[in-house]
């Protein structure tokens, strides 16, 4: 080949100047029960949209976003009682840029949604359905300012319980495609592979260049090959604690049922509603 | 090397799309490869085409054709990485679970940026689509000619959505060594292609393109069935052991009712099988040589 070529596959750096999650959404068409779900973990529904059925919760640093708009729902594969965890929004150093970083090596652009008096938000195609927007605060104007109004006498910044944290997401891979999305991750985002301790050899964990949160891969293992009813996609939203024990005893007053395999150092909850799944694991634990 | 390893690719086959998804599963293949084409000229549409595809049985084993992709002026870079796109939604449609890009035969733009990124971009547009991208050398290209340098790219690229694809006749036309063969990880090789071709010796590049395109036969109909054979053998003692699509376009068969051609398909699979599991032994001679 010509000698204009580079050589410099792998992993980018912090490219994108990423400094954590900006907010998680989820998609659903019955916003109030999955709202409840949020409030049981702890988390305050303080803003509405202003011009489409999506909801605000927040707790300490993290923000939920809960979309049940009716032309996000109908464009999707959505049943009525599920829950899909639909996008991640990476706050990085500057929106536009990143956008375009991702777009010019090969990210999916995903159209604009915003309207009239909203913020743009840029974002490109994440895993199956699901979106990866790019948030900043390059000009000190709070997306949720300008797009959502806020419930009268809510506190807008209610406090952390155990001190919550989002900690990372897991995703599901098809058979032997573990490697594919930790190069789309490590090209794209500059996300490096995490040490793990794990002993489920099936599970791969990537930290981003920030090393604020991680995307836990979880392949499908080759027995199961082509089964049509494994996707790749979002499946579970991990937070971090400083009382994992507490934690737990917190969401087993609220009925919340977990998995047998919860450790002193990680608890996994059973579905809660609409399939939707929620890991916690102890803060400063390797996991 | 086993009978569900083999794909034919419909190329080689006269008619429609609805004829050639019936005459491929009636010749006993499990899997076709697809072109865009045979799903844009579909008379019905293509959603109807798609729902044909999906409803036929076969699996898809990848789609044909991204060519002169890499290393293009920005405004022709933007118009390739648009088609790259479509193709990538019409594999996702399909099923197609792997999209082959061949070598540029164009002279890199001075302005272009590297091949290199262009090719990486091209993996990590696959990745969300659940598609990989298979290169291949053809040896008309303006640099990647040979199935080495191919792999040398996708070594460079580094990405694992990005593999390699062979084809024998390629090979066959660019050199007798297989020795290079010997580094390529066969996790890599995303497919291989099949064909044959007469005894005529192709040494330049518009002969090569035209035998290339016009007149390719099924492995054991050609000229080169022992060094096939190698390499076919070859390529199993390495541990491949992905699909097989016989890529065979020949203008005599397009003359031709499908199941003539078929039948060819089934006899150089059982011929090929039959080399590959006696691989302690010489290659036998094919059908053809054996009644001269």
């Amino acid at each position: 080949m010509s000698g204009s070529m580079d050589h410099s596959a792998g992993h980018s750096g912090n490219v994108l100047g990423m400094d954590g999650l900006e907010f998680v959404e989820y998609a659903t068409a019955n916003p109030e029960a999955f709202g409840t779900v949020l409030e049981n973990i702890g988390f305050v529904l303080v803003a509405r949209h202003r011009s489409r059925r999506v909801f605000l919760y927040r707790q300490g640093p993290m923000n939920i976003v809960v979309d049940a708009d009716p032309d996000v729902i109908a464009s999707s594969t959505l049943q009525p009682d599920d829950v899909a965890l639909s996008a991640l929004a990476f706050r990085v150093a500057n929106a536009r840029q990143a956008y375009q970083h991702l777009v010019g090596n090969g990210a999916w652009p995903i159209p604009s949604r915003a309207e009239a008096m909203e913020l743009n938000i840029p974002g490109v195609h994440g895993v199956g359905d699901s979106i990866l927007y790019l948030v900043d605060r390059c000009h000190d104007i709070s997306f949720y300012d300008v797009d959502f109004d806020f419930e009268p006498g809510v506190d807008r910044n209610p406090p952390a319980m155990h001190g919550l944290e989002f900690h990372g997401v897991v995703q599901t891979a098809d058979t032997r495609r573990t490697d594919v999305w930790f190069d789309f991750y490590g090209q794209l985002f500059g996300f490096v592979p995490a040490t793990s301790n794990r002993e489920d050899s099936y599970a791969a964990v990537m930290t981003s260049p920030c090393g604020k949160f991680a995307v836990e891969l979880l392949e499908l293992p080759e027995d199961f090959a082509r089964d049509p009813h494994w996707d790749e996609a979002f499946t579970r939203l991990v937070f971090s604690t400083s009382d994992l024990a507490a934690t737990v005893a917190s969401l087993h007053s609220h009925g919340f049922v977990f998995d047998p395999r919860s450790t002193a150092t990680a608890a996994l909850t059973r579905s809660v509603r609409g399939g939707v799944q929620f890991g916690f694991v102890a803060q400063g634990s390797r996991r | 090397m086993i009978q569900s390893n083999f794909s034919l690719d419909p190329v080689s086959l006269p008619g429609s799309l609805q004829v050639k998804l019936q005459q491929v599963r009636a010749a006993g293949f499990d899997q076709i490869m697809l072109w865009g084409s045979d799903l844009a000229n579909h008379p019905g549409g293509f959603n109807e085409a798609v729902s044909l595809v999906r409803s036929s049985r076969l699996r898809v084993t990848g789609m044909q054709l991204l060519r002169d992709y890499e290393g293009r002026s920005p405004a022709r870079h933007r118009y390739k990485v648009d088609i790259a796109m479509e193709t990538l939604k019409i594999c996702k449609a399909v099923g197609a679970p792997m999209l082959v890009v061949t070598s540029s035969t164009e002279e890199p733009a001075p302005d272009a940026q590297s091949e290199l990124h262009d090719l990486r971009k091209l993996a990590n547009l696959g990745v969300p689509l659940n598609v990989r991208i298979g290169y291949k050398a053809v040896p008309w290209a303006h640099s990647v000619r040979t199935a080495s340098d191919a792999w040398s790219v996708v070594a460079d690229v580094g990405h694992e959505n990005f593999h390699l694809v062979l084809d024998t006749l390629h090979m066959l036309m660019t050199g007798a060594d297989l020795s290079p063969l010997e580094d390529v990880d066969p996790n890599r090789i995303a497919l291989v292609q099949l064909a044959d071709f007469s005894e005529a010796a192709m040494v330049t590049d518009p002969d090569r393109r035209a035998a290339a395109n016009h007149s390719r036969v099924f492995p054991g109909d050609g000229g080169h069935s022992t060094r096939l054979t190698e390499m076919v053998r070859a390529i199993d003692r390495l541990g491949y052991r992905g699909d097989y699509s016989f890529l065979v376009m020949n203008d005599d068969y397009r003359q031709l009712p499908a199941s003539v051609v078929t039948d060819h398909a089934k006899r150089s699979a059982g011929w090929l099988t039959n080399q590959v599991l006696r691989r302690a032994l010489q290659p036998r001679l094919p059908p053809s040589a054996r009644e001269a």
